[in-house]
């Protein structure tokens, strides 16, 4: 249940995350190299593999600068011939796959495994997006575990499927399952010291082009057969037997929906759950076909197993019912849970429902009616409130708030799309803003303005960046420096001092590097002296060519932590009745969370437990009224 | 025990519900039950929505079916509403008074100039929680908390409180240890006060 059950010797059970899970399957499986780069709903692996570095001493781990990075810095350690693995969130795979199409090709030799998780629901990504594909047209295994037991037992199985057929593994989870905990039998740690290698003990090719590509396609379609044969017969594809002739076909989460949904039911169909992904085990699931005259298929997102159940059904059972999302009974969007699989169970099978869910949703939303929402804002101390503030500042007093385009990019700073800022034309990918502003400086009069963080700086904007001084674009961009990669949960990034496990690690110093690609100009400002900040932002945005405004302060969770590591106290402001002069400022233009209104003198309020004392709020307010609390 | 007790945990991010979570987890797990847990760990910023589906018995989705969740226990009031449809009829809520008003909220509250809008109030929440319950333990969590001598074991309050409910199915004292073994060790005292304060107020608002 902590990151103590990750190390513990003895067998369990113990009760998991399944990222945790995750971890402990790797480190079970002696895993030698990792690399991540964080997103959510992966980051506890890396987080969880950072904490333990020092306890077991006996693998390397590096934060890496983007997915793909990582992905080839652990392709590279199973070249190597050590087992290695990375995770990645589901658009991580985008940034990634085009390494990974290639080692289909070559193969790999030490097993490495890597976990790709969606995010149906959309609860912290940009879409929907769904990863299973990547197996079939990359010719990749790719496997899904439902709940935190599977998840740490089919991390063992796929290092040794890896090493088998030589070839990267990849398993595919959703944010239901990663962020699940359930108790984990665990297997032995058995733990060898980490020892260098000589590369001709291990050594193979790895190069594919051409005729090369082309004997390797011929040896990867040979592997994809052996792959199927094996998977025929694992574990990990299983049918729970039941009764009657409907049956339901369902992989991940949606298993444990299904399986909770039939004991409220009490039915008792026959269900085959799918572990392999690719390649599926197509004989298995025709003999199962053959039993039945109707199939439910359960599966959350595109209708990935639908289409090719229904191409297996062709022949092995023409005639079969196939219930699920050509059918209507299923969306393509959203998370699944047991009502909405318990209804369709019920409306096929005729069974009665447990309860009436919908008079409850209707009862609960008109319950809810008096909520206001809690959209997501900047944290008490965030620097990039203050950065933003006096950006807004900057436009007004340039009379151009009209008269620009600003293409956001990903990180915390994404929220300029909310109130109080409500501004940002755009934001579709990690470094996306650079070659939307390319495009847009081309055609646009306006003003083009883009924004990123030192991780996403990093990422995947430097070759925008490169492309945009090139062609001396007329582009301002700003860069949150907060010193890690805040939204993910402030891991370290190349403009941190540290790396994994709090290790020592080369900041790479931002203003030399823009100097060396030859800026316009670089401006650096402090979003604590938000006032200061707004003419440095007027002057940066007059500028021909790539102006770059760096706004330099810590991220403040990630502050606070160093500031409680030192001993050092956070001063919240006073509480400021004798200046406060109810403009609202703080209110209306800033957002901040630690500020309310007093309903009997309508002053500001702090609440002292959630002021981060950063004052950003003087900045704003026309009066000064907020000071901090003398002590 | 037989089938299974769900609970829902909700409340603001950076109240320490993981905590809460994690201390429940353990005690269960220590007194042999098994746990199954759906988080939402969200983004990382402040001051956000966020919940724990939490299992023990014999679940088998992480997500607690609309209706069926047995317990709801809530660090921040106006957060038992937004998940409302978890919770069964007649379902336990056990619930801190602490109200965290959104900034939409307050900036609503600071732009009526009439002075009318009005902050939520502890009253409206319970009346509509009435209309799900009436087994609701409303604490002054932060007030018990500093009578415990230190504010941060608002958390061991609400357990505590918990434990007052008839059938909560772990062991007091499973749960106790287990609070014991994962707050600080220089708040230890302060907690296992905590934990009898609420464990007395929870007793007294549910009659047990
Ligand atoms: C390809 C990809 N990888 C990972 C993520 C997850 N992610 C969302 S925000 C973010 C952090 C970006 O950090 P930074 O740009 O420094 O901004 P900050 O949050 O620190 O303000 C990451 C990694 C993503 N959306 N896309």
């Amino acid at each position: 249940m902590t990151v103590e059950d990750v190390m513990r010797t003895d067998h369990g059970p113990a009760l998991m995350l399944s990222n945790e899970a995750v971890v402990r399957g790797a480190l079970e499986s002696d895993v030698k190299v990792v690399s991540f780069y964080p997103g959510s709903p992966v980051s506890e692996i890396l987080d969880t593999f950072g904490e333990v570095l020092d306890h077991f001493g006996d693998y390397k781990m590096e934060i890496a600068a983007n997915e793909k990075v990582a992905l080839e810095t652990v392709a590279g350690a199973s070249m190597a011939g050590v087992r290695s693995f990375t995770s990645m969130k589901s658009v991580g795979m985008n940034v990634a796959s085009d390494s990974m199409f290639s080692m289909g090709y070559t193969g790999l030799n030490a097993g490495c495994v890597c976990l790709i998780a969606d995010d149906p629901f959309a609860h912290s990504s940009q879409s929907e997006q769904d990863g299973r594909y990547f197996g079939e047209v990359a010719y990749v295994p790719m496997i899904e575990p439902s709940n935190a037991q599977e998840a740490h037992d089919m991390v063992r199985w796929a290092f040794e499927v890896s090493e088998r057929h030589k070839t990267l593994v990849i398993m595919r989870t959703t944010t239901r399952v990663n962020h699940s905990r359930g108790m984990v039998k665990l297997g032995d740690l058995k733990r060898t010291p980490f020892e260098r290698k000589s590369w001709a003990d291990v050594k193979g090719q790895y190069f594919t082009v051409g005729s090369v590509a082309r004997a390797l396609k011929a040896k990867l379609l040979e592997k994809k057969a052996a792959l199927q044969k094996e998977f025929e017969k694992t574990k990990f594809n299983f049918i729970d037997e039941g009764k009657g002739t409907t049956g339901v076909i369902t992989a991940g989460v949606c298993y444990l929906h299904t399986k909770e949904a039939m004991r409220n039911l009490e039915a008792e169909l026959p269900v085959l759950k799918i572990g392999t992904l690719f390649p599926l085990p197509e004989e298995k699931i025709a003999d199962f076909l053959k039993r039945l005259d109707k199939v439910i298929i359960v599966e959350e997102l595109t209708p990935y197993l639908e289409t090719r159940i229904t191409a297996i059904a062709k022949e092995a059972n023409p005639t079969i019912e196939i219930i699920g999302k050509k059918s209507g009974h299923f969306s393509e969007m959203l998370e699944y849970n047991v009502p909405i699989v318990e209804k369709v169970l019920s409306d096929v099978t005729g069974s009665e429902i447990s309860l009436d869910y919908d008079a409850i949703l209707t009862r609960a939303e008109e319950l809810a009616e008096v909520l206001s929402n809690r959209v997501p804002i900047f944290c008490p101390g965030c620097p990039h409130r203050g950065t933003l503030w006096a950006f807004r500042q900057a436009l007004n007093r340039l009379k151009i708030r009209d008269k620009i385009v600003f293409n956001n990019d990903i990180g915390c700073y994404s929220m300029a799309f909310l109130p109080p800022n409500e501004f940002s034309d755009s934001m579709l990918a990690m470094g996306a803003s650079l070659g939307l502003s390319a495009g847009m400086n081309l055609v646009l009069e306006d003003k083009v303005i883009a924004m990123v963080g030192d991780s996403t700086l990093y990422h995947a904007a430097l070759p925008g960046i490169v492309n945009l001084i090139h062609h001396n674009s007329n582009v301002t961009l700003f860069v949150l420096d907060n010193s890690v990669t805040a939204m993910t949960g402030q891991q370290f990034n190349p403009n941190s001092e540290f790396n994994a496990g709090g290790h020592p690690a080369r900041k790479i110093n931002m203003e030399k590097f823009f100097e060396a690609l030859g800026a316009a100009k670089i401006a650096i400002i402090d979003p604590y002296e938000t006032r200061d900040c707004i003419q440095p932002i007027i002057d940066a945005i007059q500028i021909e060519g790539l102006s770059v405004i760096i706004s330099k302060r810590d991220c403040a969770l990630y502050g606070d932590r160093l500031k409680k590591r030192l001993g050092e106290k956070i001063v919240p402001s006073e509480n400021v009745k004798d200046t406060c002069r109810s403009i609202y400022a703080c209110v209306k233009e800033f957002y901040c969370p630690a500020i309310l209104v007093d309903e009997d003198d309508r002053k500001m309020k702090i609440q002292q437990d959630l002021c981060d004392g950063c004052l950003e709020c003087r900045q704003v307010c026309p009066v000064d009224a907020p000071r901090h609390i003398e002590r | 025990m037989s089938g299974t007790f769900n609970i829902m945990f909700c409340g603001v991010g950076g109240q320490g519900l993981m905590l809460l979570s994690s201390i429940l987890g353990k005690a269960a797990v220590d007194a042999g039950l098994e746990v199954m847990t759906g988080e939402q760990h969200g983004l990382s910023q402040r001051q956000g929505s966020i919940y724990v589906h939490f299992r023990i018995g014999e679940p088998i989705s992480p997500l607690i079916a609309y209706g069926k969740a047995d317990m709801m226990i809530a660090m921040e009031a106006s957060e038992t509403l937004r998940y409302i449809e978890y919770l069964k009829d007649g379902g336990v809520v056990i619930m801190s008074n602490r109200i965290m008003p959104s900034v939409s909220e307050t900036e609503k509250v600071a732009l009526d100039k009439t002075g009318k809008t009005k902050y939520l109030t502890i009253e409206q929440i319970v009346d509509k929680l009435k209309m799900v319950t009436d087994n609701i333990v409303l604490l002054d969590s932060l007030e018990l908390a500093l009578q415990a001598g230190n504010a941060k074991t608002e958390n061991s309050v609400l357990v505590g409180a918990a434990l007052a409910c008839p059938d909560f199915p772990i062991p007091t004292e499973k749960v106790r240890e287990a609070v014991l073994a994962l707050v600080p060790e220089k708040t230890i005292d302060a907690n296992s006060r905590a934990f009898d304060l609420g464990l007395e107020a929870g007793g007294t608002c549910l009659g047990t």
